[in-house]
């Protein structure tokens, strides 16, 4: 059976004046299925946000590189010209709700207008029928079906953020990425958006990419986890593994800075700062804050290892351990 | 320091190393004219027509001859305090001024005109006799005259045209006409009526005759002339200060003449330096009192900036022209009045502007820090907020200059300059008034607007060069 | 109901504006005695009409200088002169308010009325005629090619065009005026060198119409070359900013056509600045076609200006211009604000 998600090697460099910002370099992973929630967590400027919009292929101007693989429910997206992409695929298969919903909204036009918009044009579905959709939409999100006539500044950052949700599903999409949805919101908004998205993943069977920097976030909506250091994956496998056994030192410091209501220890921090993407580190990208830094790290970049079955690394570390384990498919 | 990198930053792009130039370039020539032209040019020979008798009128500049095949005449000046020669008669000693000129176009001058001054006699005036010498070997008197002798109660030493010099338009004096007669018939055996020789006297003189049909015609006389005038003194001693001979030219000077035959040139350069006045004059009191206000109603706040936000909304909708008009009109045009009320109808703009410059800083954590620390109110307007406006507000400013020169251009050409003081915007009112722009005089109405449009568009370049540096300031502030 | 709300508070500034602009006339001529002479010279004038008439019943030298007095200080008081000009200025006020602006001392109207409502109303419609013409020419000149820049900023057709705003802003506009009418009415011969017909001007109404337009083209054309640089700079500026904003990608994203993109996520989104943008460059506007006006000789309000500054100055003409200038430009100015108010949602349920 083919995974619903994958992706091979994507590269995605920025042209910048001191040099090419190297924000996904050589990513692969993998989404099995629908329903599945897969969280991509990271600090900020790692590349997190740039490999969403890579996959979306919303890219800015100043590209430098951008190649690689990207399969949908195993179909190759990458090569599609862009006219292709945009009929059959944008929203159609997949969406995204960006960061910073509050500017991704046009503020002149109604909220009901905008959600429906693209089942209008591009689907050529019947106003009636889009509106009532779009309504349905609202409602399951939360909010109240007469939000549809409202305009944007009269919205509340949290109904504006499910506004964006429902958006992003009006054309019932195998898959959506949502980049951040919690960070500009409440605790308590963020609580109710966690809900949502864990209630639409069940009802709707849609699989979801979520990108975050908040652990918490990601250790409640989603099933599997992968760590992003310096445009790299660094670690990947079941939400419950990476949170309970972290493998890779990265991993471990990240989850160590989360200060605890019931623990004894303080939150640690990760000493230095995140490296700059235009010139990483040799060798391991993370070595000059590892705490287990050996020499090799610092030359020779590590490869992906398997500690167990479904849990990946990329690290020196357990070396001694298995080496090229194909990760049995789950049925 | 900001101001610093705001100059730097401006130098970067052409448009601002463009706009500095030429202002550069008009600063040096502004102070150039203040320092070579008196206060009251404006009065004393602009609008003097005695200053501009000599000038040949509504004459294109000396430079177009460039490109016309056959040259117009130019107007040639010759001046003499001091005779070329100085021979003893029996009658009493004589000056003799020469004047040689080469004229080689293939017409006459447009007039001749002559100018005696600062006569001085201690028993009887002098006689002058100004004379002509052809290429052809001819020569004819031209004039021959006596200053006035001794009045009744007057005592030596006697003084003739000190105060007001004599001038004489030998094209259309009467003895001259004769003269050209009497030269003709002589010379060419050519009897030639008054009435034929009206305002041909100039061709006469400068070419030969031909008989056509039942009058004459002129062929130029392309050659070496020379014009001498004698001044047969009675007594040593007395003297003849000033003799000046005017030949008309067709063309004159860099810029030309008007309908009354000013030059243009210096009518134009005297412009300048009060376009300046104005524009810069206008634009630092409107860019002082809108910040300062914009500084104070965004940082008071309450009523003060109710009261300010009010008034500068309603100031920011009035039209500025039919008010400058109105007021300029029934108070009497002024330069000062129309620098005053242009201040009184621009500061709204910066004001509103500044003032939500100010909400924005307010809001942010900058002025807080400060204010807890004790700093007073106009402390921390003027020396921390307001650096962080400045580039913005010399934006405003540069701005804001070539709007002023220009309102003061249209207020003057529609007549309500002030009259003391020539400006672009005057002489432009002139040319059309006139009449100039339908018969073509080219030269008197578009160079007022190219001076006007290019020291407008010195600053337009620098403000285009400021652009790039404000806006990343902005982008923070914002 | 809330999209009143904003339209009564624009409304009432434009009415203050208004106000105030009236109060800065009658206050001005009060304060510099104009009003006083002008007053004293119509009763001058009046009193030596009736000595005519007076001297012809009366003999008596004497008797009549004392019936000449007591009808001056008659006069006087009718038109208030015994007073300070503080006391006649709510009957002022309320005399320019009903649109009783007098009679002009030497102007006359087409028909020959004295009266200066008459002589400015049958002009009206010429200066009307002008500045609509030239503002529709010009947003729409601006609204086009300001967005084919937006497209491609950078590019050198955008350099340049964005000196030419920057040149455009500093020519006076009636200076292009004259130089057009140099190059293409004297030298050229391709068009008229001013007013509004032809002398002696067609009969019939189409061949009317047309002698219209022709003279009318380079009165046009000075106005829209002048306005046009600024105003497709800021339409380029505006389009750009808008175009890089979030809502833009995001519609992208979502897969809508660039045509679409285009028009209701970019343009739509830059109307109400670009509005604005109208509405700031009007007044420029304004005065620039009472200039062209006189330039071009086309009759109408602003060449009647001129005409009242040049002559045997007309003040109550020009009172009554710069009360009508004044005028229309509130009244234009609420008309666009009326329509920001329709283009901009956020605007109307604010405080």
């Amino acid at each position: 059976m083919t995974s619903l998600l994958e992706v091979r090697n994507l590269y995605l460099y920025y042209a910048d004046r001191q040099g090419d910002v190297r924000a996904v370099d050589g990513v692969s992973f993998t989404l099995e299925e629908g329903g599945q929630a897969l969280a991509i967590v990271g600090e900020s400027g790692c590349g997190k946000s740039s490999l969403a919009m890579a996959i979306m292929r919303m890219l800015p101007d100043n590209v430098a590189r951008f190649e690689g693989e990207v399969l949908l429910e195993g179909r190759e997206l990458l090569s599609l010209p862009e006219p292709v992409f945009r009929q059959e695929i944008r929203w159609r298969r997949m969406a995204l709700v960006p960061q910073g919903a509050m500017n991704a909204l046009n503020p002149v036009m109604r909220v009901g207008e905008q959600i429906i918009e693209p089942l209008l044009v591009s689907g050529g579905a019947e106003h009636r029928i889009a509106r009532a959709r779009a309504e349905a939409l609202l409602e399951q999100v939360g909010l109240a079906a007469e939000v549809y006539h409202r305009f944007p500044h009269e919205l509340s950052g949290g109904m504006k953020q499910r506004t964006m949700i429902a958006s992003a599903l009006i054309m019932s999409p195998r898959l959506v990425l949502l980049d951040e949805p919690t960070s500009a919101l409440d605790v308590s908004v963020q609580a109710q958006i966690n809900n949502l998205l864990k209630r639409l993943k069940w009802e709707l069977g849609i699989a979801i990419l979520l990108v975050t920097h908040d652990i918490a976030v990601a250790s409640d909506v989603c099933d599997e986890l992968a760590v992003m250091y310096a445009g790299e994956l660094v670690e990947r496998g079941s939400a419950e593994k990476v949170l309970t056994t972290p493998v890779h030192p990265y991993t471990q410091k990240l989850l160590a800075s989360i200060p605890r209501l019931h623990a004894d220890r303080k939150p640690e921090f990760i000493p230095g700062a995140p490296p700059d993407l235009r010139n990483p580190p040799a060798g391991c990208r993370f070595h000059p804050r590892c705490p287990y830094v050996m020499e090799r790290c610092r030359h020779e970049p590590p490869p992906i290892v398997y500690p167990e079955v479904g849990h990946q690394v990329r690290c020196w570390l357990p070396g001694k351990q298995i080496v090229g384990h194909p990760e049995e498919k789950r049925s | 320091m900001r101001l610093r990198e705001t100059w730097r930053g401006l130098w970067q792009s052409w448009a601002g190393k463009g706009g500095v130039g030429l202002l550069v370039l008009f600063l040096a020539a502004a102070i150039y004219v203040l320092v070579t032209y008196p206060a009251d040019f404006g009065s004393r020979w602009w609008s003097n027509p005695a200053a501009w008798a000599d000038n040949p009128k509504a004459a294109p500049p000396a430079w177009t001859n460039l490109w016309r095949r056959e040259p117009w005449v130019k107007h040639l000046v010759f001046e003499a305090r001091a005779p070329s020669q100085v021979l003893e008669t029996a009658n009493g000693p004589m000056s003799v001024y020469r004047f040689p000129l080469s004229h080689p176009y293939p017409g006459p001058p447009t007039f001749l005109a002559l100018t005696l001054g600062e006569v001085t006699y201690a028993r009887q005036p002098p006689l002058i006799t100004v004379s002509l010498g052809r290429p052809d070997g001819r020569s004819l008197r031209l004039y021959r005259h006596m200053p006035p002798g001794p009045r009744p109660g007057e005592g030596p030493p006697f003084r003739r045209y000190h105060e007001s010099p004599l001038r004489v338009r030998l094209s259309t004096e009467a003895t001259t006409v004769a003269a050209v007669q009497q030269f003709l018939a002589a010379e060419f055996g050519l009897q030639v009526s008054e009435r034929e020789l009206l305002g041909r006297v100039d061709q006469a003189l400068f070419g030969v005759p031909e008989r056509e049909g039942e009058g004459v015609r002129f062929r130029s006389l392309p050659g070496d002339y020379e014009v001498v005038v004698q001044v047969s003194f009675s007594d040593r001693g007395d003297e003849l200060g000033l003799v000046r001979f005017v030949l008309g030219g067709a063309v004159f000077g860099v810029m030309g003449t008007d309908d009354l035959g000013r030059d243009l040139a210096q009518g134009l350069l005297f412009g300048l330096p009060v376009a300046l006045a104005i524009g810069l004059g206008a634009a630092t009191f409107s860019t002082a009192i809108g910040a300062t206000l914009g500084l104070l109603s965004g940082y008071a706040g309450g009523r003060t900036d109710l009261l300010i936000q009010r008034l500068a909304d309603i100031v920011a909708n009035v039209p500025l022209l039919p008010l400058l008009i109105f007021l300029l009109f029934i108070v009497g045009s002024n330069l000062f009045l129309i620098i005053l009320i242009l201040v009184a109808f621009s500061w709204p703009g910066l004001t509103i502007l500044v003032r939500s410059m100010v909400l924005q800083m307010r809001a942010g954590q900058l002025v807080e820090a400060i204010q807890s620390l004790g700093a007073s109110r106009w402390r921390i307007m003027f020396r921390h907020i307001l650096p962080q406006v400045a580039p913005y507000l010399l934006a405003q400013w540069v701005f804001t200059v070539p709007s002023a020169i220009l309102a003061e251009a249209g207020v003057s050409f529609l007549g309500l300059g002030d009259p003391s003081i020539p400006t672009w915007g005057q002489i432009l009112e002139q040319g059309f008034r006139t009449g100039g722009v339908y018969v073509g005089y080219w030269w008197w109405v578009v160079p007022p607007g190219i001076l006007i449009a290019l020291t407008g568009v010195a600053f337009m370049l620098l403000a285009l060069g400021l652009e790039p540096v404000i806006n990343p300031r902005l982008r923070r502030i914002g | 109901m809330s999209l009143l709300r904003p339209l009564v508070a624009r409304a009432i500034t434009l009415a203050a504006v208004f106000l105030a602009v009236l109060l800065i006339l009658v206050v001005a001529l009060g304060l510099t005695g104009f009003s006083e002479r002008v007053l004293a010279a119509t009763v001058g004038e009046q009193l030596r009409i009736e000595r005519a008439t007076l001297a012809q019943t009366i003999r008596d030298p004497e008797e009549l200088e004392r019936a000449l007095e007591a009808r001056r200080r008659e006069l006087y008081t009718f038109y208030g002169l015994d007073r300070p000009w503080t006391a006649r200025l709510p009957q002022t006020l309320l005399r320019v308010l009903s649109l009783d602006l007098g009679e002009a001392r030497t102007l006359r109207s087409f028909k020959g009325s004295n009266r200066v409502a008459d002589i400015i109303l049958e002009r009206l419609p010429n200066s009307v005629l002008l500045l609509t013409t030239a503002l529709v020419i010009t947003a729409a000149i601006g609204l086009a090619v300001g967005v084919i820049l937006a497209t491609r900023p950078g590019s050198r057709l955008d350099q340049a065009l964005s000196g030419l705003a920057a040149v455009s802003h500093a020519l006076p506009t009636w200076w292009v005026g004259i130089l057009l009418i140099l190059i293409l009415a004297v030298r050229l011969r391709l068009f008229p060198s001013g007013g509004m017909y032809s002398t002696p001007p067609p009969t019939e109404p189409h061949l009317r119409v047309l002698d219209l337009c022709l003279h009318a083209l380079l009165p046009v054309l000075t106005l829209v070359l002048v306005n046009v640089g600024p105003y497709i700079y800021v339409v380029r500026t505006i389009t750009l900013n808008v175009a890089r904003e979030d809502h833009v990608a995001m519609a992208r994203a979502k897969g809508l056509p660039e045509s679409r993109v285009r028009s209701h996520h970019i343009l739509r989104v830059a109307a109400p600045p670009i509005v604005t943008g109208l509405v700031l460059g009007l007044a420029g506007t304004l005065s620039g076609s009472i200039l062209v006006e006189t330039v071009f000789h086309w009759q109408g309000m602003g060449r009647l200006y001129y005409e009242a500054v040049l002559g045997t100055p007309d003040e109550a003409v020009i009172v009554a211009l710069t009360f009508l200038y004044t005028l229309l430009y509130v009244v234009a100015r609420l008309i666009l604000e009326i329509l920001y108010v329709f283009l901009d949602p956020r605007v109307r349920y604010a405080d």
